[in-house]
């Protein structure tokens, strides 16, 4: 019996050799090839404002936002060779990026800034992914980071974007165009571009004019009267009168 | 000590009991058909099959929350419960507390019809996980917290039944099927206790408006303090079956009763303080605690080698009995198809996907290697070929291998019934094959792929992500037709002719190698090694996260990208 009782116990000590051993192998990649994790970055605060950074002509810092449903900013071109410190906060829920081709594979929570550093090489474009679960429209969130030599010298920090103002800001600031697109590209909520007079068709086959009242009722009451072909997702949004107005007078700009 | 076989190999049980257990295996079958057509509908989604946000009323991420939460919690939790039921009553042969027992069923299933409703309504589309600030209907949290008290309540009311049996039998080891059920509820009550912290505390003063914000790092780490350990909460039971019934269906003994005691106490030790190997791509937790996390993730890989091991051992030493010889020949003498042994099938079907799943579970673990798998399909793929794999398989046909004692009837359609492992383990492999290719291509995982990644009009779409497309759709369908082919068979027995006395009898291993170690006999050393090595593994990781007072998140709804004003 003893000799038995030895089979099990060879088994149980190879086992522990074989995580050792693969431990061992982790450890070695990590000093060697300096492949590691993200670790706990306490001395950045959050931050909502993106940016793209170039300390010199291959180093670039990119200060990326998470947002549903997309990444500020959302495309990036850099040249070939660079080095990249990518740096990832979130402006609203958990979200996860990752560069598709590269050791780049972050999350974005909360109260956090993540950080990871990435050479890219090769000429191209990298497409970069939420892959973590963020709302109804999840499967929209991506960004692109361009690797090619015409990329523009930025020479220090990017200026900044011009502001939008009146119905364009309120639509940014309540999320609106994460779901509507402005230029006709398609779009969860169908696009805004050319809404305005338009005949639309209901989930029911009635026919409505896009007017200043359905667009005010389509805003407060979503639920009312919804398009034919899309699904009643989008939530009710409160807005004030003169807020309902200007909105209304920038989508009769998008003809 | 000595193992003692048992004087009977079947048990009268008091018809409360038979009708706790039937209940507890019927009402989660019911919902199960639901979370089954919810992940065939996935597969159809991302294959781009489904082009829509929503089909039949159902939002594709609704349909994925229902079909994590049935599945992995609801089914999984009433199972084991009717399982530690059974096992504890036919082993023990004592009646048990049917006041517990009725009072635990009643908590759970109210626990899941309360979180059922905002999940079908769409007020709860946060998937299993819920991970704050995505925040869900408060009902959704408190059928959760009524669920796992359930479930406690359960676990609490064997503890004095097996104390009267051990001192009426000092001389023996407690029974292999008795310690996995304690080791199972051990380790689900060790888990259940941080995500109880999470909901009660952080998630539903939350979503009840009565506090602003959340802590969003400490939910995350509270959650997966309780996540690893879940999945072995799933897959003990299926060790139970294992190392107490797969040996004898295969007609012979269990090679090692040391093996066996090892592997339960082994996990009862190290299931918990690993949870940090979830995390490993996040910010606010230092790379030491991953590192350390990581060791000893790899550590809980020991027992399932040591299965891998015992379970070949012991089928060989079956199969042998039978007549078979040679080095590999044995193999043919197995009862693969055997109709009356059909529960062989649904063990070794899992066994077999779980060597894929323990491989690419590895994988996962690797530290730095989490950086190329993180979030994409490869992790679907690896935990279907386990929790989807030998876990499911064994709770199905542990399902109906419990309708089929108790209610004293025989199974129907038994030629299709011994297929259905095999069936599902194809669908398994085929879908795997197809997400792990994807996942190393970067494709994310639970993400609506039809919409934008798959969809050819979007500029979005990926070319290259369409093997993961085709294979993923071909594999889903087959386990699609599998458990269709199940549900006739689970419900066609229960509607079926009673042609024997309803009893509660179970396949009973001997051991073949019987050995005495003392340290595998006892739980308590166990329970204190896990209590400390969660505080090695914890204590500094959530002092990093008090000290660090990142600002909380307000709730928001998955609809909408503006937080909810409260």
């Amino acid at each position: 019996m003893a000799a038995q009782v030895g089979i099990e116990k060879r088994i149980i000590a190879a086992s522990a050799v074989f995580v050792v051993a693969v431990s061992g192998v982790i450890f070695l990649t990590v000093r060697l090839f300096g492949i590691g994790l993200p670790t706990c970055l306490t001395d950045v605060r959050p931050f909502r404002e993106a940016q793209v950074l170039q300390h010199a002509p291959d180093r670039y810092e990119i200060h990326y936002v998470a947002r549903m449903w997309r990444f500020e900013p959302a495309e990036v071109a850099v040249r070939p060779g660079s080095t990249v410190d990518i740096y990832l906060s979130t402006a609203d829920v958990t979200h996860g990026m990752q560069i598709v081709g590269t050791n780049v594979n972050l999350m974005a929570i909360p109260g956090a800034v993540n950080y990871a550093r990435v050479k890219l090489d090769k000429a191209g474009e990298y497409l970069v992914v939420c892959n973590e679960y963020c709302g109804l429209a999840h499967h929209n969130m991506a960004a692109k980071i361009r690797v090619t030599d015409e990329a523009e010298d930025l020479g220090g920090p990017e200026p900044a974007a011009p502001q939008v103002t009146g119905g364009a800001k309120i639509l940014d600031d309540n999320g609106c165009t994460a779901c509507h697109s402005l230029d006709g590209s398609e779009s969860v909520g169908g696009t805004f571009k050319g809404l305005y007079g338009s005949t639309r068709t209901m989930a029911d086959g009635a026919t409505v004019v896009a007017d200043d009242a359905y667009i005010r009722e389509s805003i407060v009451d979503p639920e009312a009267k919804v398009v034919q072909g899309l699904d009643p997702l989008m939530p009710p949004v409160s807005l004030t009168d003169a807020d309902l107005n200007a909105v209304i007078e920038y989508l009769k700009t998008l003809r | 000590m000595r193992s003692v076989a048992l004087p009977y190999t079947r048990i009268d049980v008091e018809p409360g009991l038979k009708k706790i257990i039937l209940f507890e295996i019927f009402f989660p079958m019911v919902l199960l058909v639901l979370g089954i057509a919810m992940g065939f509908l996935q597969v159809l989604y991302r294959a781009g099959i489904i082009h829509a946000q929503s089909f039949l009323g159902i939002e594709y991420y609704q349909g994925l929350t229902l079909h994590g939460t049935i599945n992995a919690i609801v089914f999984t939790t009433f199972f084991a419960v009717a399982f530690g039921h059974a096992v504890i009553r036919f082993y023990t042969n004592k009646p048990l507390h049917l006041g517990a027992a009725w009072t635990s069923l009643i908590l759970m299933t109210l626990g899941t019809l309360m979180a059922a409703v905002p999940m079908l309504t769409g007020s709860a589309s946060v998937l299993y996980t819920f991970y704050p600030p995505l925040k869900a209907h408060p009902a959704f949290y408190f059928g959760l917290v009524f669920v796992v008290i359930g479930s406690w309540i359960a676990f609490f009311s064997w503890i004095p039944q097996t104390l009267r049996w051990k001192r009426e039998n000092p001389e023996a080891k407690m029974p292999m099927a008795v310690l996995g059920i304690y080791a199972t509820f051990i380790v689900w009550f060790i888990a259940t206790i941080p995500v109880a912290v999470e909901i009660i505390f952080l998630l539903i003063p939350w979503s009840l408006g009565w506090t602003q914000t959340v802590n969003v790092p400490l939910a995350r780490m509270l959650f997966w303090f309780f996540g690893h350990p879940l999945v072995y909460f799933w897959l003990l039971p299926a060790y139970v079956m294992y190392y107490t019934m797969l040996p004898k269906l295969a007609g012979g003994k269990l090679y090692s009763d040391f093996a066996g005691r090892f592997t339960f106490l082994w996990l009862i030790a190290f299931s918990a303080p690993i949870g940090i190997h979830h995390q490993y791509t996040e910010p606010a937790i230092s790379t030491t605690w991953k590192a350390i996390h990581a060791f000893f993730t790899l550590l809980v890989a020991i027992p399932s080698l040591v299965t891998a091991f015992t379970m070949a051992a012991s089928m060989e030493h079956g199969a042998r009995q039978r007549g078979g010889s040679g080095l590999f020949g044995w193999w043919g003498k197995l009862p693969y198809l055997d109709r009356d042994r059909w529960m062989f099938g649904y063990l070794f079907a899992g066994l077999f996907l779980f060597i894929f799943g323990g491989i690419t579970g590895i994988v996962n673990a690797s530290y730095n290697l989490d950086n190329v798998v993180h979030n994409t399909a490869w992790l679907p793929a690896h935990f279907h070929q386990t929790v989807a794999g030998p876990v499911f398989l064994a709770f199905i046909g542990g399902s109906l291998l419990l309708l089929t004692t108790l209610t004293g009837r025989q199974v129907a359609l038994k030629s299709i019934n011994v297929l259905v492992p095999y069936i599902w383990s194809l669908g398994i492999m085929v879908f795997s094959t197809g997400l792990f290719v994807g996942g190393v291509a970067g494709e994310p995982r639970r993400t609506n792929l039809g919409l934008s990644y798959t969809n050819p009009d979007s500029p979005l779409f990926q070319a290259d992500w369409s093997f993961s497309r085709v294979f993923g759709a071909i594999g889903g369908s087959i386990m699609f037709a599998a458990m269709l082919l199940y549900f006739v068979v689970f419900f066609a027995t229960l509607l079926g002719k009673k042609t024997s006395q309803s009893t509660l009898e179970l396949p009973v291993s001997e051991p073949y190698h019987d050995e005495d170690v003392p340290a595998v006999q006892s739980l308590r050393p166990w329970i204190v090694a896990a209590v400390i090595l969660l505080f090695i593994a914890y204590t500094v990781p959530f002092m990093e996260l008090a000290r660090a007072r990142y600002e909380g998140a307000p709730p928001y709804s998955p609809g909408s990208p503006v937080a909810q004003s409260q």
